[in-house]
């Protein structure tokens, strides 16, 4: 008789039973009922007015980037330096995931004035239009699923085994012959489920949406979201493994609730806000006053300490040389623009200076929060977050570079015209009102479009720190089967 | 079925468990008796490998507890002194929940639905969730859990402390059922009469010492109380 027992031919899947009973269990708790309407509630309000945001914005900017393309082809004919001098906008794309994740976007600006001699900054920054009320940012899916998810899953997961420890049913349950590893594994898969079910309608809402999006102008997005759904997943899981070992690690389930409440707060409030201070500390980036007045500074005096003015007087003479003549206005270009266009390539190499070290100090500062991130996992998963919804810095720098470029090439086509065209102007007083151009002349500058870097670049960025986040998933694992292998079965 | 080679369980200075010699065969009903701390759910605990002896053997049928945790647990039934239920949970999925975690999941609900009938909870509260159950009526689900579980053993830690002498009496009735179906019973107990009357023998334990074994139809309810007292002294 003994023997038939030990010797079934396929003994019950004791995780699967663990797993569906915790499952029903925890549906039929009230707690689960509330928490779980409150954050599908949130999450579909969030992802709906973050599509609705992002359509309109997307439709705004393609509309607007065509209305100023024409305007610049359209501006009326006059010289064609001046034509560089009335510019035109470049107009930021947003980030193919933005409606989930903002990221950076409502304090980073959409729209970006390219005009001669002068790299700007983006402006149009939406934060700037908000109320006080949205002091705490943007409501997206992506915030709340970083702050409100690890909540939930502690709020289902807290009691799973210290609330049976009180209630006795943890011996009841031991005595039946279920391995401790496997009960840990069950209590997982259970309640894991149950958290699902609150985060379903942001899958829904997530696939009606990208089903709706045109998949061929982001040919990447499909890894996008798969990236995006390992990384939440993971940070999850890493929640749900620390809930269920601190639950069984504690004695009571008042104690495991206190210390983990305590770790989401320090996690998602105070770990951000003191790893961006540390990291401002470490990396000291400037006002924006001390970065345009060293920018402008450094115009005039030049990087390498040879001021601007010796540095073409040098160059002029150099020309004058080569092509021996014996005045500026000998010289087989017009002049003026070849001043303009020599004084414009002087500032780039201040300008790429400036906006490099910046940014390189905005990448840095970022990379040692990611880093911080030993400490809070939230820290990684923000940041690869939005870099994978396309709104994160590394999004917007090439945003950047791209108008800059374009406003290089823009400057360099009107100036370069501009000196063949009006070479025979050399020394003509009021030279620049006998030169113009048309439409024509205007249109071999090509309207401004740009790539937004492809998943690689970014998995390239974050590729380090969604590795802490997996750390991070091991570890919490590793507690959870150490605390497996120790709870106690009774309270003392 | 059980077995105890001179089991002992130390906590720090304290002897909690001396030595403990101990036999019971299929259709055993073994009385413990002792005042609180005599050691009696330490004996149970050992069985059930809730903690680690000091010394000695427990064996379930063969099998050292410490060498084979949860092979031997599948021999064995445990119900405390109050069983505990998921109370979020009805009768019948509790007793769904806990055969399946004994290894059966061949029962039908029908199967599962006799045990039920078969320890004589009322039809109409099978499907009520169990936070609504006297503690009766948990009892009889802890004997219906051993039934699904074809438990060899049972191991029994005041199981009647604080029923009504009726339930009382049914809980009886039902351990003399599972020993008429060869189940070996372990029962720690402070109630003379029903060790007298349900027992097939008896041992007296104090301060962690097994003090003397009795056989119920060789001695009277006044023998029974008489020994009893006279260890206590």
């Amino acid at each position: 008789m003994a023997e038939a027992s030990l010797t079934r031919p396929s003994p019950p899947s004791m995780i699967g039973i663990v797993a569906r009973k915790e499952f029903t269990e925890t549906l039929r708790d009230g707690r689960f009922k509330w928490t779980a309407a409150i954050m599908a509630l949130l999450l579909l309000t969030a992802l709906a007015s973050g599509w609705q945001r992002y359509a309109a914005y997307a439709e705004m900017q393609a509309a607007a980037q065509g209305t100023s393309n024409t305007q610049w082809l359209k501006q009326g004919d006059k010289n064609p330096h001046s034509a560089a001098h009335y510019g035109n906008y470049a107009f930021k794309q947003a980030g193919s995931l933005s409606f989930f994740d903002s990221g950076i976007e409502p304090y980073t600006g959409n729209l970006l004035f390219m005009e001669a001699h002068k790299q700007n900054l983006a402006i149009s920054r939406p934060a700037n239009d908000m109320s006080a009320v949205t002091r705490f940012g943007e409501i997206n899916g992506a915030t709340i699923l970083q702050i409100l998810m690890p909540l939930l899953i502690i709020f289902l997961g807290f009691a799973a085994f210290a609330g049976e420890r009180e209630r006795g049913t943890l011996r009841q349950l031991m005595s039946m012959g279920v391995s401790r590893q496997e009960l840990m594994w069950g209590k997982a898969l259970g309640i894991g489920g149950a958290a699902m079910l609150a985060i379903v309608p942001c899958l829904a809402v997530g696939t009606a949406v990208l089903a709706a999006l045109d998949v061929s102008a982001a040919p990447d997005l499909g890894a996008r979201v798969g990236v995006l759904a390992l990384a939440y997943g993971a940070y999850g899981l890493i929640f749900l493994f620390l809930t269920l070992g601190v639950s069984a690690l504690l004695g009571a389930p008042r104690n495991a609730l206190i210390v983990l409440v305590g770790f989401w707060a320090f996690s998602v409030f105070l770990a951000p806000k003191t790893a961006a201070e540390i990291s401002k500390l470490v990396h000291p980036s400037p006002s924006l006053g001390e970065f345009q007045a060293e920018m402008k500074a450094d115009q005039v005096r030049g990087l390498d300490g040879v001021p601007t003015a010796a540095k073409f007087g040098k160059y002029v003479r150099e020309l004058m040389a080569q092509y021996n003549v014996e005045s500026p206005m000998k010289l087989p270009m017009y002049f003026p623009a070849l001043r303009m266009q020599k004084l414009e390539e002087f500032d780039h190499v201040v300008f790429d200076h400036h906006y490099n070290s910046l940014r390189d100090t905005y990448m840095a500062q970022r990379r040692l929060q990611d880093a911080l991130g030993v400490f809070a996992p939230v820290l990684p998963l923000t940041s690869a977050s939005m870099g994978l919804a396309g709104s994160d810095l590394l999004h917007h720098d090439t945003y950047t570079q791209a108008a800059e470029s374009h406003r290089r090439l823009m400057v360099e086509r009107m100036n370069g015209y501009l000196s063949k065209a009006a070479v025979d102007l050399n020394g003509v007083s009021n030279s620049s009102n006998y030169m113009t151009a048309d439409e024509e002349v205007f249109a071999i500058v090509p309207p401004f479009a740009y790539a937004p870097p492809d998943v690689r670049a970014v998995l390239a960025e974050y590729g380090g720190g969604l590795g802490l986040l997996f750390a991070w998933l091991l570890a919490a694992l590793g507690f959870a089967l150490f605390a497996a292998s120790r709870f106690r079965l009774d309270v003392r | 079925m059980l077995e105890a080679t001179g089991l002992s369980k130390k906590y720090g200075d304290l002897d909690a468990l001396k030595g403990l010699n101990l036999s019971i065969k299929s259709g055993d009903i073994y009385c413990l008796l002792g005042a609180n701390g005599a050691g009696k759910s330490t004996t149970i605990n050992l069985f059930l490998n809730f903690i680690d002896p000091s010394g000695g053997t427990a064996t379930v049928n063969g099998l050292d507890v410490t060498k084979h945790p949860l092979e031997t647990k599948k021999f064995l039934a445990y119900i405390p002194e109050t069983v505990m239920l998921y109370g979020n949970l009805t009768g019948f999925e509790n007793l769904a929940y806990f055969a399946k975690l004994g290894g059966h999941d061949e029962y039908t609900d029908a199967d599962l639905k006799n045990f039920l009938k078969q320890v004589g909870l009322q039809d109409d509260a099978f499907d009520k969730r169990v936070s609504a159950y006297s503690k009766g009526m948990r009892q009889k689900v802890g004997v219906a859990i051993a039934l699904a579980k074809q438990a060899k053993a049972l191991l029994l830690d005041e199981p009647t402390s604080g029923l009504d002498p009726k339930a009382s009496n049914e809980f009886s009735e039902l351990l003399k059922q599972l020993q008429k179906g060869g189940a070996a019973i372990l029962m720690a107990t402070h109630d003379l009469f029903r060790a007298k009357e349900t027992g097939t023998r008896i041992g007296i334990m104090r301060e962690g010492k097994l003090m003397r074994e009795l056989s119920t139809d060789e001695v009277s309810h006044a023998d029974v109380e008489r020994i009893y007292l006279e260890h206590m002294h």
